[in-house]
């Protein structure tokens, strides 16, 4: 029993978090920032523990196993949410003076799931662990369901019911392929698939490859993605726009580098349209945004599809790059929110146009911004450069090289609409002259992403040796 | 110290100025110590690499020294290090030296700027110092590769210096994107040789093929970078940064990065005569057109700036030649002349607070020394025997004999006449002739600014004796000879100037000035680039925006007007519009299924 306690240890010590933020919130009615620090605290020290905490190991018939693998999606996620629970406490100060603890409680049961979720062998706990992670994100999404001018029809409300019912109805693909899956089986273990597949299996296959594509807003399940980015919260869009999609990431390489590895000839060409997709929709549909929110969401769409190159490249190298790439979309997506928030609470708007005069009002603020930018478009010396060019070799040498010539090319549509964003930060005279003033937890918050954007540029061995040394622990055979 | 320690030094000492400028904000705030603190780490590069100098004279071998950048299954994915040998000495020594000189000069030049605008300055001068090393000692395409996005960087804040000005900005954005389209090609480049050999070196691959592939795409960021014939558009519009930093990026060091570039990967380049092919005519027409325009610009520093443009296209033009070391050697001479130039413009420019030539005019009484220093640049652009830029063009023109059908060669001549006309008409217009309205209060600044004047007055003159050191340095053939080209080139120069004398000495025009003048401000170049973009990417822009916009909305406004046609007073989020998302997904679904199934 307590090695099985140890196994889970970290992902206990944030479904504990949530429960300690909550009830302390009821009964000693903390003052309001309060609650957010101690959110923060709390993730981490269970961030420190992942350093002391020997969490590697097998529960019972082999339905969790973690190690190296699960080790860096759990810091991942973790800080993650350290930073989104940081760039919140401001914000959601002002917002929301009292309940403030269902918020971070809410974030912390997210993140739970996600904890979990790179260990999961067997389907019922992949799918509680995904479930899990997708129904907070839900209410958290319409959190702001008041906000905005009184005439018009609330945006907030409207993310979150668009999330849901994109969730919900790719989770029922999801359940439905499975049925088909396990009902063929007889077995919920995710690698219980005999050698030779019936029509029912690979249907039923594809139809949970669809359904768990959702979270990571790959094309054609992407249509929530720029609609909820809109109206949700941009503190927690920042979250939302990284901390899932790296959840998505594991449990694909899960289900289909682990569970289905011999079944490769179902899923790769099924990987290789979502990717194509992802990459020219996102780039191009990028391009004609005016809100920086859509602007980001649809970028996003086309970092996830260099991604799935990656993972569809089917090798330990691949799966090391698309870590490698995940994590750094981490912090610079975070970071890139996180300023954008912070520009719109003073100049009220997410419009280009607002943004105008930026660096001319807060130096620091345009000069982030613009790295944070100039890496999601992969220019050398900020690690975006890395992030690309390590997933392109790994597909090239996958003999993908015409979805790296592909990936390349709409690369440099990316250019574009990046650099539009930055000239207006840049150039343009603003409509206001005051200076954005960044709180101290926000401000900590783009610093540390600012930080691993520039440092892991300069250097990024540290990262690629933990992807690698993660990488080869989850595909140990190749 | 060791070589490679010195290197690094010569590296990393404005580096370190640049980072301790970024967060010790007081510093820079104050404007004053961050010029020391700058100067004193250009001086310590330039030190570190003059120690260089005097241990190769000694005997030093080449020097090169990698760690592991990244590593993958235990060996080296990519290595990140210093090589020393003559090329990227000379190169080194060359970049400290312009950059003390302008650093020196920009003390004065930006004297009254506000102290935060000051420290701002030289922080960006600082960081592009250490861009530009980086560089200069790479030892592997890739290291190279990031110094060249460094350096870009660094261009695009100091173009934008001035960012309040909405023409700064724009020529800042409208370098950035053209030369990051450019490097697009590098990015491709590094791919391809990557992939086909396993490395980042520039030594070999592994066939013809794969070199005419890697070096072409490497010639397109080339074309960006050195702003050849048709990227050369952003770098007139750089003018709009201050002037010393016109000198030191856009004239002697920046854009010679993409002919330092070619100059390295030799061994690829001399795989590809497909690719050199096409630098030998690239260059030879941007060499002819950008002189043909440089002819008629009112601006002092647009001059200039066509005439970096043309020079550049000499020494690409040498490169195409597969001449690595005539386009190497005026390289050389050009940074010193052409940063000796952009300084006494400055120099003009501070005492007439104008960049219009018009202006200007007799100015050789009041500033002696500026015109003094001008006109030794002058003759040694124009290519006058004995002046610096004499030796290193004539090596250009006479890499050329023969090739091509002595086109390139004969077009590289006209352009040498071109050059001399066009800069004995500066010359006149500026210093001699009438007083202009503004030349009245003219005078010389202090010693900061005509000091480096005399320092790179020096070289001008001089640099071109050097020549056969640099050929053994960098095991390259150089011998003087007397034939043909060398006595054509004089003649072509001489006849350059005197055309110059006679036309405008009377205060006449060009011939041909009026088509010129259309050409110039018709700009064709600059329209089809700007067409293209209206064409391509906002056509694609306005595609995509009209299908998510029109196509999606017009989906939900349907949806909400059925609905409220259906009696129900439903809000937009209760209408069709997610159920047109879950709709989505359900075909996204089916399709994939189908793809999988029926493959």
């Amino acid at each position: 029993m307590s090695a099985l306690l140890q196994l889970f240890a970290l992902d206990l010590a944030v479904a504990a978090s949530a429960c300690v933020v909550l009830a302390l919130d009821a009964f000693a009615r903390l003052p309001g920032r309060v609650v957010g620090w101690l959110t923060a605290a709390l993730l981490g020290s269970v961030l420190v523990a992942t350093f002391f905490v020997d969490g590697t190991g097998v529960a019972p018939h082999g339905v969790y196993e973690a190690g190296a693998w699960t080790l860096f999606f759990k810091r991942l996620f973790l800080a993650a949410g350290i930073l989104a629970v940081l760039g919140s406490i401001d914000w959601l100060e002002e917002r929301t003076p009292h309940r403030q603890a269902e918020y971070y409680a809410l974030m912390l049961f997210s993140l739970t799931g996600m904890m979990l979720l790179p260990g999961a062998r067997d389907w019922v706990l992949l799918l509680v662990s995904f479930e899990l992670m997708g129904v907070p994100l839900y209410a958290l999404a319409a959190w702001a369901k008041t906000d905005g001018p009184a005439d018009e029809p609330k945006l907030g409300p409207e993310a979150g019911l668009k999330l849901f019912v994109t969730g919900v109805a790719s989770s029922a693909f999801t359940l439905f392929g499975l049925a088909l899956v396990i009902g063929e089986t007889g077995s919920t273990a995710l690698s219980a698939l005999p050698a030779s597949l019936s029509l029912l299996h690979s249907t039923g296959m594809l139809m949970v490859i669809a359904g768990l594509g959702f979270k990571l807003g790959a094309v054609p399940f992407h249509m929530w993605v720029p609609d909820t980015y809109q109206g949700a919260p941009t503190p927690f869009v920042a979250f939302l726009s990284v901390a899932p999609k790296a959840g998505g990431l594991a449990a694909y390489s899960v289900v289909m580098l682990s569970g289905w590895a011999q079944h490769h000839a179902v899923w790769m060409p099924a990987l290789a349209v979502l990717a194509v997709a992802s990459m020219v929709v996102g780039n191009v549909f990028a391009l004609p945004q005016l809100d920086v929110r859509r602007l980001l969401g649809f970028s996003g769409v086309a970092q996830i599809g260099y991604v799935l190159l990656a993972v569809r490249a089917n090798s330990a190298e691949g799966v090391a790059m698309a870590l490698f790439f995940i994590a750094t979309y981490v912090f610079t997506n975070l970071g890139a929110f996180l300023v954008v928030h912070a520009a719109a609470r003073q100049s009220g708007g997410y419009e280009l146009s607002k943004l105008a005069g930026l660096s001319r009002r807060s130096p620091w603020l345009g000069a982030a911004l613009l790295v944070f930018l100039l890496s999601l478009a992969g220019i050398p010396f900020v690690v975006g450069f890395w992030a690309k060019l390590f997933v392109f070799l790994a597909a090239w040498r996958a003999g993908l090289s015409g979805l790296v010539v592909v990936g390349v090319v709409v690369a440099v549509l990316g250019l574009f609409y990046y650099l539009s964003v930055a000239r207006s930060t840049f150039m343009a005279e603003g409509a206001s002259s005051q200076p954005v003033k960044a709180g101290f937890p926000l401000t900590v918050s783009i610093v540390v992403c600012l930080v691993a954007v520039v440092g892991l540029g300069l250097w990024p061995r540290p990262l690629v040796d933990e992807a690698t040394k993660a990488a080869s622990a989850f595909m140990p055979k190749h | 110290m060791s070589p490679v320690t010195l290197a690094l030094v010569a590296t990393l000492a404005p580096a370190v100025a640049a980072v301790l400028l970024l967060v010790v904000s007081p510093l820079r705030h104050r404007g004053a110590p961050a010029a020391w603190l700058t100067l004193a780490a250009t001086v310590t590069s330039l030190g570190a690499a003059i120690a260089l100098l005097v241990a190769r004279l000694g005997g030093a071998p080449d020097a090169r020294a990698t760690t592991s950048w990244i590593e993958q299954a235990g060996r080296p994915l990519a290595e990140v290090g210093v090589l020393i040998d003559g090329v990227s000495l000379v190169m080194l020594l060359i970049v400290c030296l312009v950059a003390l000189c302008v650093q020196l000069f920009s003390v004065a030049y930006m004297h009254d700027e506000p102290p935060k605008a000051f420290g701002r300055y030289f922080a960006l001068h600082a960081l592009f110092l250490f861009s530009m090393n980086v560089v200069v000692v790479s030892p592997n395409l890739l290291q190279l590769f990031f110094g060249w996005e460094l350096v870009g960087l660094s261009s695009y804040l100091l173009i934008g210096f001035y960012f309040a000005r909405p023409s700064a900005a724009q020529a800042a954005v409208k370098a950035f994107w053209m030369t990051k389209l450019a490097d697009m090609g590098f990015l491709f480049g590094l791919l391809v040789l990557f992939v086909s050999t396993g490395s980042f070196e520039w030594t070999s691959a592994p066939s013809a093929a794969v070199a005419t592939w890697v070096t072409g795409l490497l010639f397109v960021a080339v074309v960006g970078k050195s702003a050849q014939f048709p990227l050369h558009v952003w770098l007139p519009d750089a003018m709009e940064g201050p002037t010393p930093v016109s000198a030191l990026l856009h004239a002697a060091t920046m854009v010679a990065a993409g002919v330092f570039l070619v100059v390295r990967a030799d061994p690829l380049f001399a795989l590809a005569p497909g690719t050199r092919e096409v630098m030998l005519w690239v260059g030879s027409v941007t060499a002819v057109f950008a002189a043909g325009l440089a002819l008629v610009q009112r601006d002092l520093k647009k001059v200039l700036a066509f005439s970096t443009c043309s020079q550049l296209g000499y020494m690409v033009a040498a490169l195409g030649a597969g001449q690595a070391f005539a386009g190497f050697f005026h390289l050389g001479t050009h940074a010193f002349f052409k940063a000796l130039l952009f300084l006494a413009a400055g120099s003009v420019i501070h005492a007439v607070h104008s960049n219009a030539i018009d202006d200007m005019g007799g100015l050789r009484k009041k500033l002696p020394l500026t015109t003094g220093a001008f006109v030794i640049g002058a003759l040694s652009l124009a290519g006058v025997p004995g002046f610096a830029g004499f030796f290193s063009k004539d090596l250009v023109l006479s890499s050329l004999e023969g090739k091509a059908s002595w086109v390139p060669w004969a077009m590289l001549l006209f352009a040498a006449f071109l050059t001399a006309f066009y800069m004995g008409r500066v010359v006149i217009k500026v210093f001699w002739g009438e007083p202009g309205a503004r030349a009245e209060h003219a005078h010389e600044g202090n010693l900061a600014m005509t000091g480096p004047l005399v320092v790179l007055a020096v070289p001008s003159l001089a640099s071109g004796v050097l020549g056969g050191w640099l050929a053994t340095q960098t095991s390259a053939e150089y011998h003087l000879h007397l034939g043909l080209t060398p006595v054509l080139a004089t003649v072509m120069s001489l006849a350059g100037l005197g055309a110059a004398v006679v036309v405008f000495g009377r205060g006449g025009k060009a011939p041909l000035t009026a088509v010129l003048e259309r050409l110039d401000t018709f700009s064709l170049v600059d329209r089809a680039w700007a067409g293209g973009y209206r064409l391509g990417l906002l056509g694609v822009s306005a595609l995509a925006g009209w299908v998510d916009r029109y196509l999606i909305d017009g989906l939900m406004n349907f949806a909400g007007w059925a609905a409220l046609e259906g009696g129900t007073s439903a809000r937009r989020l209760q209408t069709g519009l997610v159920r047109d998302y879950a709709l989505m997904v359900v075909v996204g679904v089916l399709a994939l299924v189908l793809i999988g199934v029926l493959r």
